[in-house]
């Protein structure tokens, strides 16, 4: 039955064909007329980018947020400092001792990582530390044995000691 | 008024605006960047070279020179400094640095020099942990020097000797083993760790000589011995001996440790408390009869 | 020293004009002076007193010792500062040297992130080596996988601590003290003793004296008086602190710096202490972390 219909169609295209003419040229003067080409159609642009500053019609698109600038008087602030000269003014304190805000084990200390979590398994080892937080220790002790491995065998030997050395 | 340049500095401060965290700057070249290069090409090798096993930073294992023995191991063994580190050292101090610390009064010459005094001028550089065994006090700037002391040293020669007593006063050599030296070259810690004055040990055996010597003034010489060679010693160099006897400060340049003893006026076993300000001394005959001995 | 003070006869007038350029930032003539003591207040006492470690090249530094238990200022004595300290070349590089060390040596990094040994996971190859047509991969945490660790990434601690060299640490708090009397903003006060613990007294009173505005306060002793802890407490930008907790740092962050004469003699003791003793050398060392 399609077939039938299908048949018949074909047969009234040929009996008619629609007059077309092809279009060869295309003058400036229908570009003109035709209106700018539309692209991105639907998408709204967010920056402007006409214009002078400032956007008085286009307030919406400048950023509204406004400057709080911080308090610079806050206590850690206004009394930011103290004691770094305890040394000098009490005689016998040293400023590395009150840095109360500093790990113990890095007051006063200055090195490469190897150093450091050397020192850090030296004075927290005893203690709650390894028994609290098993895997953050299990996890430095890993990283010491990879550093003394590839310290001692990939680099130079002398290079390790080199900033103990002068810290 | 402004004739200095800082007074011109301080003068011109006082019209420009105020010195404030925002307006400090170091001086120029003082914040170096890093050096390694960064960007496209900046940082390509590293300054490691290019290929091979330098590249790869493949350094040798300690001891190896590319081969499979050791180098340490390729030569046969000679023992020119055996036992080297186990020797005593005597840092020097020369004649003429004493005489600047007591020009400079960094030392009292009215009184008796010992190495604890020599340490206290914050000029003498000794550490009991490299086997530092205390002074040896050399003869130079000998002919310069003036004054008249009662010096204790731990090694000494002929014309240093020569060269104290020509100007009126006396010199020791004295032993010290290195418990007493720690509490000597660093007196108010030791003090302040509250442990009781250790008692001087004898000298080695390599030393006896040496410290029992009158020649050389050794603290354990006998005393009439140590007289006659000093007048030995201003025939051979050709002074007259000036007579410590007659002099006004004779207690003083005659004043010596007994050989058990390591701080002038303090006894071994005696326990130092600063903060009180008391000694406290032992009473327990065991003690007493351990730091007598 | 203090304690010993003479109180003497007014000098001569010169010397009054001549200490007059380091004075207080109201200028105060000598007839001012004698117009004061007309009023009935007592008349302005010359606090001389013996220098330590006097130096010999003629500098000479005096300033106004000032009341605060009035909003009105008044005078009430002169003082002789010492010159090695008040009057030192004011080398600003030394003074960031300082800051630059107060922010960086109590500086501590704890920002880490997690290597491909320290993740979770990982441990099995996630697909055979051949056969697949695929890449070959030992890990699902290798730093090429999404999810995978990082490599050379930040490691935690790190510490940007150093320490500055005891003298120019000296020389950078004998900098700043020079520098603040040359700029008139360091005042010097008998004692910190207020009539009332109103905040607006010590307001009215850095307004009256063109202080300010932000005040540091510095006293030889551990607990302030009463008032003045209570009023100082609720303006931000006055604080007081002990003379040992005195810092370059702190006298840039406050415009003015009020000095107490028990501070004062306490400040001048301990940096003429450090830079006369006999063991610079040693003092001088380099740090070492076991030493303290």
């Amino acid at each position: 039955m399609s077939a039938c219909i299908s048949a018949v169609a074909n047969g009234l295209r040929k009996l008619w064909i629609p007059p077309v003419s092809q279009v060869r040229f295309r003058f400036h003067k229908d570009k003109i007329e035709a209106g700018p080409l539309r692209r991105r159609y639907g998408y709204e642009e967010k920056v402007v980018f006409k214009g002078l500053l400032p956007h008085v019609k286009h307030e919406n698109h400048i950023p509204g947020r406004q400057y709080i600038p911080g308090d610079k008087w806050t206590p850690d602030k206004a009394l930011f400092g103290q004691n770094d000269y305890i040394d000098i003014f009490s005689g016998h304190i040293h400023p590395t001792k009150v840095l109360y805000d500093v790990p113990l084990y890095l007051r006063g200390f200055k090195g490469n990582e190897f150093q450091c979590l050397m020192r850090k398994q030296k004075m927290l080892k005893h203690g709650e530390i390894p028994w609290r937080y098993p895997t953050t220790w299990r996890k430095m002790n890993k990283r010491i044995g990879y550093l003394y491995r590839y310290l001692n065998r990939h680099t130079r030997t002398w290079n390790v000691y080199r900033s103990r050395m002068t810290s | 008024m402004a004739t200095r340049g800082y007074e011109k500095a301080l003068s011109m401060l006082k019209t420009l605006p105020r010195v404030g965290l925002f307006n400090i700057a170091p001086n120029p070249g003082f914040v170096k960047p890093s050096k390694r290069g960064r960007g496209q090409h900046g940082g390509d090798k590293h300054g490691a070279g290019n290929k091979g096993s330098k590249a790869r930073q493949n350094y040798m294992r300690t001891g190896y020179e590319t081969s499979l023995r050791p180098y340490y191991l390729s030569f046969t063994h000679e023992p020119y400094y055996l036992g080297h580190h186990l020797k005593r050292q005597y840092p020097p101090l020369s004649l003429g640095q004493l005489q600047l610390m007591i020009d400079t009064d960094r030392i009292n010459a009215e009184k008796p020099i010992d190495l604890v005094q020599i340490c206290n001028t914050g000029l003498y550089k000794i550490n009991p942990q490299c086997k530092h065994y205390g002074v040896h006090l050399t003869d130079e700037g000998a002919d310069s020097f003036k004054a008249k002391v009662n010096i204790e040293v731990q090694w000494a020669t002929e014309p240093v000797i020569a060269a104290v007593e020509r100007n009126g006063g006396t010199i020791t050599t004295a032993f010290f083993d290195p418990p007493s030296l720690f509490a000597l070259t660093n007196v108010k810690k030791f003090l302040e760790s509250g442990e009781p004055i250790p008692k001087r040990m004898i000298p080695p055996e390599d030393a006896i000589s040496y410290y029992t010597d009158p020649k050389m003034r050794g603290y354990l010489a006998d005393p009439d011995q140590v007289s006659w060679e000093r007048l030995v010693l201003a025939q051979k160099y050709g002074y007259s001996l000036p007579k410590i006897e007659e002099d006004p400060n004779y207690e003083m340049l005659t004043l010596r440790k007994d050989p058990r003893q390591i701080f002038y006026g303090l006894e071994p076993g005696w326990v130092v408390n600063l903060i009180d300000r008391i000694i406290l001394k032992p009473t327990d005959p065991e003690l007493q009869e351990y730091y007598k001995g | 020293m203090l304690r010993r003070l003479v109180m003497g006869a007014l000098r001569p007038n010169s010397c009054v004009q001549a200490a007059h350029r380091l004075s207080t930032t109201t200028e105060s003539s000598p007839s001012e002076v004698e117009q004061y003591s007309s009023d009935g207040f007592p008349p302005p006492v010359v606090l001389s007193r013996n220098l330590e470690f006097p130096t010999n090249d003629g500098r000479k530094r005096m300033a106004w010792v000032e009341n605060i238990d009035t909003v009105q200022e008044r005078k009430l004595g002169m003082i002789d500062l010492h010159p090695d300290i008040f009057a030192v070349p004011p080398r600003i590089d030394v003074i960031w040297n300082n800051v630059h060390w107060q922010k960086l040596y109590r500086k501590v990094n704890l920002v880490q992130v997690n290597n491909r040994a320290e993740m979770i996971g990982g441990g099995r190859k996630p697909w055979q080596q051949k056969g697949l047509g695929r890449a070959r991969q030992g890990s699902i945490r290798a730093p090429q996988w999404k999810h995978g660790g990082i490599a050379h990434g930040p490691r935690a601690p790190t510490t940007r601590f150093y320490m500055l060299p005891i003298h120019t640490r000296l020389y950078g708090l004998r900098c700043m003290l020079s520098v603040k009397l040359a700029q008139d903003d360091l005042h010097i006060v008998n004692a910190l003793d207020i009539p009332t613990n109103e905040p607006s007294y010590l307001e009215d009173l850095a307004e009256e004296r063109q202080w300010g505005p932000s005040v540091l306060f510095v006293d030889d002793t551990d607990v302030a008086p009463e008032n003045i802890a209570i009023a100082a407490d609720q303006i931000k930008h006055m604080n007081i602190m002990p003379v040992y907790g005195l810092n370059v740092y702190s006298m840039l962050n406050h415009d003015t710096l009020v000095l107490t004469l028990a501070a004062l003699e306490r400040i001048e003791k301990q940096i003429l202490y450090f830079m006369h003793r006999t063991d610079r050398a040693k003092l001088a060392e380099k740090f070492k972390t076991s030493q303290v």
